[in-house]
């Protein structure tokens, strides 16, 4: 008992120790901050002389950083970039690549001030800070977020004051808002609610012409649609134009080519088959199948542009094999995320039904990405494809290409490693009262240059933005919002896939597409009010690209559109 | 002779006997023990209750329609009318009688969204919910019955090991288990059928054990197996016919819940699978468009309201005709 209490008090008077030595710390703290002081206004005196000679001394040495791969080796198409003068970077690439400006101007790829990528630790994932139209003042989680002017913006300045982008999931309660005027414009109207907007005079209907394919695949590793012939017959033996005429909102297509021919050389060469039932049921018959055969639709309940009622128009598909080929079709419909990955990885035994909407406006986004060497979504790849496709890929200019394409869609169109069905079309709508309300191609609506006749323009779209720093989003909604305060060095034109100068006035590039140069454009402040340099665009370019960056962090840390549109993003050590 | 025997000979008594003097004790017996004359007293109070006949009719009507599908329905369930006819997907009702122009295709339940026409559909479902009712019923109820007659007549370890398994089924939310046996077995008619067959097993299994526990020590089994009639025999003439009447009230109520679960199965896309017409399946496929097509949804929906209500009112009948207590 003694000795407890002993302990009790020598345990006290150590803490009373402990406690006095913790006030002397806290005394040294003051001290040093006090020392800390002194030296920020060193430092502050300092840097000012610094500014005040460089202002004297006009030609400072530019400092230009760099991001260079150990090699080329990591699989990527970046090799390095460069800040060769202030307003100019190099981008050294491993290999030939003509769609350079087409993917550069893609969102993701803003630019942001190389200090508050800094400051932000690399995951500015609510406070980005831009060089665009808008300023972004509060995003109120859940509910909205809010935009102002930004009145340095070196381009055309916006007519009204505040832009607000509002959400809600379903088609129904969009439209709602609209028809209410509590919104301006929405986007992603369903196919059944096309009519209710064309015929509502108060209301814009805008047709968006994302270029989109919709294609029943075949697996040529599994039989019977390893023989070419059965591809064939199945080719001739659908009625796509029925297909389209009623399954799929006014202003879809039947494909013509895989690839629209919104974009340039994507419909090069012959059309596809003319449905013919009886040639179609010959053929099949020739290739040993006279009474079809029995096998499997698979896809998965998702709306897309491409695929406006997958389950409805499965049933088409069911229908059409019966009566046209004699196949009997079972329907399996699968979960989103194991449809795509059986799919994509060839290991689907029957038909499937899946599409692509185009990431950039170039016919590699389509042709290469599907019928490339390393695909297997349609089962073994066809050499007659896949290495003409890597001869066009290194040539820049369309006309030179075109010949190439023609062979390349000519050799899809002969061994049909699946049948190409529609463009589909999708649509946005409008208040009737807002001028210029349009909806692109490619990326999201260029809100700066609407004009609502009002001081506020309220957007609602399907979905709320994951977070605003775009280089590690994938979405169309972040996309959406951050393509309001980012801007990439090239962006979209209003109303095609054509490129347009934004951050950059210029990108050219050597004969073989190897090294692009892109002149920055001068006098361009950001919303924290620091001047653009080729720096900025090292640092953002960096942060995406290079695995060995501290800053390459983000949101979940993948950069899928670095590593999927560069191919592959540097690895750390 | 208890109170209750007296009560329950009653209405027997007054049926088969009719202006008759009343017959003595041992007559009564023997009307008693005769199974034909409890059934057949069963159907006369049946028809004699206004919602049995009402449930009863509207089986009828529905066994006609799924008979004769083919004479009632207009057109093949899976014809897509594309081409054939001028009209478009999810085409409103159009009855001509009703003042739609007679130009336009008759199509009294409206199209599909794959330009079939409904009604044709919506009969031949009846089709597809009868048949399906009625086999998931027969199979729970024989092997059920089967394994609750055993379990009550045998008892001992036998009946534990029955009656503990069925425990174990019973202890799975029904719907449940019947969707983990189709994601094993596959999507389609055949397994959910066999997976909502299984969870219903246990239901009849317990009535019947139950049942034939309490026939088993009545005075007509004692004689029969004092005058040496073999277990089998004793089960199978004396304890079953008569253990049978409370499962045929379930069974008659089960085969509206079949239904229902059925739809359910359709509904989440694991039963009949297209072309076949089904009522769940089409009232699943499309949910999107109930205010853009409400007939899309309101008639297959209908069915399934009508064909339940019909099994469960035809229940509730036989229930109360076999219930003698309650017909006085």
């Amino acid at each position: 008992m003694k000795a407890t209490t002993k302990l009790v008090a020598l345990l006290f008077a150590f803490a009373l120790v402990v406690a006095a030595c913790g006030d002397d710390d806290s005394a040294d703290t003051t001290t040093a901050a006090t020392t800390a002081d002194t030296t920020a206004d060193t430092t502050a005196d300092t840097t000012a002389d610094t500014t005040a000679d460089t202002t004297a001394d006009t030609m400072a040495p530019f400092e230009g950083t760099n991001v260079t791969a150990p090699n080329c080796d990591y699989g990527g198409v970046i090799e390095s970039i460069t800040a060769t003068d202030v307003y100019e970077v190099v981008f050294s690439l491993c290999k030939p690549q003509p769609a350079f400006p087409q993917i550069a101007a893609f969102t993701p790829f803003g630019i942001q001030p190389s200090e508050h990528l800094e400051n932000t630790l690399g995951s500015p994932l609510d406070n980005p800070i831009g060089t665009g139209p808008w300023v972004l003042e509060q995003w109120s989680r859940g509910d909205s977020i809010i935009f102002s002017a930004f009145d340095d913006y070196w381009g055309d300045q916006p007519a009204y004051e505040t832009l607000v982008f509002r959400w809600a999931t379903e088609g129904a309660t969009r439209l709602l808002e609209l028809q209410a005027g509590t919104v301006d414009q929405i986007t992603n109207l369903s196919p059944d609610d096309f009519s209710t907007v064309q015929d509502d005079a108060s209301l814009q209907f805008i047709p968006s012409a994302n270029p989109n394919t919709l294609y029943l695949a075949m697996t040529n590793t599994f039989a019977p649609f390893d023989n070419v012939d059965v591809r064939r017959a199945i080719a001739m033996g659908i009625d796509r134009q029925r297909v389209v005429d009623n399954f799929f909102p006014e202003g879809s297509e039947v494909a013509s080519h895989f690839t629209p021919c919104s974009i340039p050389n994507g419909c090069t060469g012959d059309e596809w088959y003319g449905f013919d039932a009886v040639a179609a049921r010959a053929a099949l018959a020739d290739a040993g199948f006279p009474d079809g055969f029995e096998t499997t639709i698979y896809y998965r309940d998702v709306f897309r542009g491409y695929l406006p009622e997958p389950s409805v128009v499965a049933v088409e598909f069911q229908t059409q094999l019966a009566d046209n080929l004699g196949i009997t079709v079972n329907i399996v419909v699968m979960e989103s995320g194991e449809f795509i990955d059986e799919s994509t990885n060839g290991r689907l035994d029957g038909f499937y039904l899946l599409g692509w909407g185009a990431d950039y406006p170039h016919v590699t986004n389509f042709l290469d990405f599907h019928f490339g060497v390393s695909n297997p979504q349609f089962g073994t790849p066809h050499p007659e494809i896949y290495e003409v496709l890597s001869d066009a890929a290194v040539i820049g200019d369309v006309a030179s290409a075109a010949p190439l394409y023609t062979q390349a869609n000519n050799a899809i169109r002969d061994l049909v490693p699946m049948v190409p069905i529609a463009h589909g079309a999708s649509a946005s709508a409008a208040l009737g009262t807002v001028e210029n309300a349009h909806f692109r191609p490619f990326g999201a609506p260029l809100l700066h240059r609407v004009d609502p006749g009002k001081d506020t323009f309220v957007w609602m779209q399907n979905a709320e933005p994951i977070s605003l720093y775009c280089a590690d989003e994938t979405d169309g909604e972040s996309l959406a919002a951050c393509q309001q305060v980012v801007e990439p060095l090239l962006g979209y034109a209003i109303d095609s896939g054509n490129v347009e100068p934004r951050l950059a006035t210029a990108c050219t590039s050597n004969d073989d597409a190897t090294v692009w140069t892109c002149t920055l454009r001068e006098g361009v402040t950001f919303h924290d009010g620091s001047s653009f340099d080729s720096n900025d665009v090292v640092a953002s370019w960096a942060a995406g690209i290079d695995g060995r960056n501290p800053l390459h962090v983000g949101n979940t840390g993948a950069f899928e559109y670095f590593s999927y549109l560069w191919e592959a993003v540097i690895p750390a050590e | 002779m208890t109170r209750r025997f007296r009560r329950r000979m009653k209405p027997i008594d007054s049926e088969t006997s009719g202006a008759d003097e009343s017959p003595s004790n041992a007559e009564l017996d023997l009307i008693l023990e005769a199974p034909t004359g409890l059934w057949r007293g069963a159907w006369r109070r049946l028809l004699r209750r206004k919602t049995g006949v009402f449930g009863l009719s509207i089986i009828g009507v529905l066994l006609v329609v799924a008979i004769f599908a083919p004479v009632i329905a207009p057109y093949d369930p899976t014809n897509v009318l594309i081409g054939k006819e001028d009209v478009k997907r999810r085409d409103p009702p159009c009855v001509h009688l009703l003042g739609c122009d007679s130009d336009t295709p008759q199509h009294i339940l409206g199209l599909d969204g794959n330009v079939r026409d409904q009604f044709s559909r919506i009969v031949y479902g009846s089709r597809v919910s009868l048949a399906l009712g009625f086999l998931i019923v027969g199979l729970a109820f024989s092997v059920g019955s089967v394994l609750g007659a055993v379990a009550g007549f045998w008892g001992g370890w036998t009946d534990n090991l029955i009656m503990r398994f069925m425990d174990v089924i019973l202890g799975f939310p029904a719907l449940l288990l019947a969707i983990a046996i189709v994601a094993a077995l596959g999507p389609g008619l055949r397994n959910t059928m066999l997976a909502i067959a299984i969870v219903s097993i246990p239901a009849y299994a317990r009535v019947m054990r139950s049942s034939v526990i309490s026939i088993r020590e009545l005075d007509f089994v004692a004689a029969s197996r004092a005058l040496g009639a073999s277990k089998l025999r004793i089960l199978w003439s004396r304890v079953v016919p008569n253990a049978l009447t409370p499962l045929v009230v379930i069974g008659t109520l089960g085969i509206a819940t079949a239904i229902l679960d059925m739809a359910a199965f359709g509904f989440l896309g694991l039963g009949a699978q297209e072309p076949t017409a089904e009522w769940g399946s089409m009232l699943a496929r499309e949910r999107a468009q109930v205010f853009s097509s409400p007939h899309l949804v309101f008639f297959p929906g209908l069915a399934i309201m009508v064909t339940v209500l019909g099994f469960n009112l035809l229940g509730d009948g036989i229930r109360d005709a076999l219930d003698p207590s309650l017909s006085e």
